[in-house]
């Protein structure tokens, strides 16, 4: 543990509307801005003070013209993390609570917006799957997390239930979010397994799907949060990275079924928060498809790995009724809506400071993992007030 | 039920397959659209590579295929009496009616696709050249000897400025693969689905390369099966040659 422990936390969650991809009335930059008009209206907060800036995945609004846009009396951090597709969600969160740790903002939104019209299609993954990919037919994500997943079954042995898992759950979770893109379109077991192949072992229902939207949060410092309205959210710990051998290589990964949360990595974060895997009260598993949020679930231990996987992975426990550690709160990428995992970060917090659609009964812990098997990979740990 | 009757092909099947063949032949299109599972509709259009005028459909064959489902081969003619054949699989529909669940042209070719040939960074250009002079080439440092895929500026072991690329016999197992089925752009349109195997090389040090399975219609890979890389010639002078992969005869 050490002084970074609960010093910022997050004040505000503002979100858009998600529209299927294409079809949003407003631009990328206007969503952002409303989110980040919704996050200071949920927070109290004037917009005017915001100072800081903080986005990923090559966000196609520059931080200096989000201030710019909301007449902001100063910007004093302005940040982008590299590395491609969600990895860097998480990432974005623990760079705002550095800049405000370190005294060089008060008030730094996290956003991520995207609209098809704006950006293009398959903004997530631009650059990212050059001509050794390419030229052999591998274009999508989709595919790259497929070759992994597959190695995850076939070798290591997780049952392909632990996928259908995730997506259930997220999908049973969503038909309490009216704000779903799967609200009341419910997806059982049989549904799942009648739905068509994208890239074995992927089906339909394990693929998360770009939407138009955008979602921001106000990370402050916490001695200031009682400045604001609401519980705030307290950031416990956080972590990004790549391990050695983990990069960029044309799918020579060492541990290459990990979601790339080395262990180091989750020690640290674990170590920074004084807390372990068990204390986990609720969790949001970035799950652009469904194998790689299974893979992140092994590494940050929160399920055993190989065959073992099959009996903790299963939709009561990862759901809010009964569940040993409910999973994707809201609906998850899969079935809330994906705009890069942003959605994840809002349900987080939302677990502490409230309005969930799906509360976890006395949540003081709620962990956010960011991308799994990207580049770079991220997470963040907030707590209550109880935990600081 | 006996295995005869589990094999004999269900009447209204046979109308409903010969009617879509000839619905696709006139380009009756929404009579062929009405054929398709409906989730699926956008996947199996592009899935199959079709002309837009044909002259005359035939079934050649329908078999039991296993889950209560079957295969069709339609041969079609097109307009300068030649022909080509799609394969077509269809399952029973909530309806009652049979649709088709999936649909490929037969036999299987690899795609080409447009993104090809050398990176914009350049690292990786004397392995595009190799292949056209008939080899695989890696990125292996001169100094310290070490194989590095994908190729990095420097040799990420040693720091060594002198890196260079040597040939790799492409003979090695297959680490991974996926079956795609998703048309995630036009020029897989005609080869779909298609497996993507990854190959570790023990004469690379177990580097892994990417490379489309050729052959791979109806057989599912199995990870460790040994594989043998064959360089096959582009189509045209846009694209670049490419590794295929191949199952060795005692592991297919």
């Amino acid at each position: 543990m050490n002084g970074f422990r609960g010093s910022t936390a997050v004040v505000g969650v503002g979100a858009t509307d998600y529209f299927k991809r294409g079809t949003s009335p407003l631009s990328s930059a206007q969503l952002v801005l409303q989110a980040i008009l919704r996050a200071c209206d949920d927070a109290g907060a004037d917009p005017r003070s915001i100072d800081g800036f903080v986005s990923y995945a090559e966000d196609s609004s520059e931080g200096l013209a989000i201030g710019a846009a909301l007449g902001v009396r100063e910007v004093r951090w302005s940040t982008q993390v590299w590395g491609g597709g969600g990895g860097a969600v998480a990432a974005a969160v623990n760079a705002a609570a550095a800049a405000v740790f370190s005294g060089q903002a008060n008030c730094v939104a996290v956003y991520r917006g995207l609209s098809e019209a704006s950006d293009g299609r398959r903004a997530f993954s631009k650059g990212h799957l050059g001509h050794l990919y390419a030229a052999h037919g591998v274009l999508a994500p989709a595919q790259v997390c497929a070759l992994r997943t597959q190695r995850m079954l076939e070798v290591d042995g997780v049952p392909p239930s632990a996928l259908e898992a995730v997506a259930l759950a997220g999908y049973h979770h969503a038909q309490r979010n009216p704000r779903a893109v799967a609200y009341g379109q419910p997806v059982d077991h049989d549904r799942y397994q009648a739905s068509r192949l994208i890239s074995e072992p992927l089906h339909l229902f394990d693929c998360s799907r770009e939407n138009d939207g955008a979602t921001a949060i106000l990370v402050v410092n916490a001695e200031r949060a009682g400045d604001y309205r609401g519980n705030p959210a307290y950031i416990l710990s956080g972590v990004q990275g790549a391990a050695a051998g983990w990069t960029e290589s044309a799918e020579n990964e060492d541990r290459y079924t990990s979601a790339g949360f080395h262990p180091a990595l989750v020690q640290r974060l674990w170590a920074g928060a004084g807390i372990g895997a068990a204390d986990v009260d609720v969790a949001q598993v970035y799950e652009n498809f469904t194998g790689p949020a299974v893979a992140a679930m092994i590494d940050f231990g929160l399920c055993p790995p190989g065959r073992a996987a099959g009996g903790f992975m299963t939709v009561e426990n990862l759901t809010v009724e009964r569940g040993r550690l409910p999973i994707n709160t809201a609906g998850g990428n899969i079935a809330e809506g994906f705009v890069h995992g942003i959605g994840l970060v809002a349900e987080a917090v939302r677990q502490i400071r409230g309005g969930s659609p799906n509360p976890v009964a006395d949540a003081d812990i709620s962990l956010m993992i960011g991308g799994p098997m990207a580049p770079l990979v991220s997470s963040t740990l907030f707590g209550s007030e109880a935990t600081v | 039920m006996t295995a005869e009757q589990s094999t004999a092909v269900p009447p209204d099947l046979t109308r409903t397959v010969e009617a879509h063949g000839k619905a696709v032949a006139t380009g009756d299109n929404s009579a062929v659209l009405a054929d398709f599972l409906p989730d699926r509709i956008g996947q199996l259009i592009a899935s199959a590579d079709v002309p837009a005028q044909l002259k005359g459909a035939d079934v050649r064959a329908i078999t039991a295929a296993g889950e209560g489902r079957y295969d069709a081969i339609i041969r079609y003619t097109t307009l300068d009496d030649q022909w080509f054949e799609l394969r077509s699989r269809w399952a029973r529909f909530d309806d009652g009616s049979w649709r088709v669940f999936s649909v490929r042209n037969i036999p299987d070719t690899p795609p080409w696709m447009d993104i090809t040939g050398p990176s914009p960074d350049g690292l990786d250009t004397p392995h595009w050249e190799g292949l056209r002079a008939g080899l695989l080439l890696l990125q292996r440092c001169r100094r310290c000897a070490t194989w590095t895929w994908s190729p990095r500026p420097i040799c990420p072991v040693c720091h060594s400025f002198d890196t260079g690329f040597e040939p790799v016999d492409p003979v090695g197992t297959i680490y991974s693969w996926t079956r795609t089925w998703q048309p995630f752009t036009p020029e897989s349109t005609g080869h779909l689905p298609y497996v993507v195997v990854l190959v570790e090389l023990p004469a690379a040090d177990g580097c892994r390369v990417m490379g489309v399975l050729a052959h791979a219609d109806g057989l599912t890979p199995r990870i460790g099966a040994a594989v043998r890389g064959e360089i096959e010639q582009p189509p045209d002078d846009r694209h670049w040659p490419l590794l295929r992969w191949h199952l060795e005869e005692q592991t297919r």
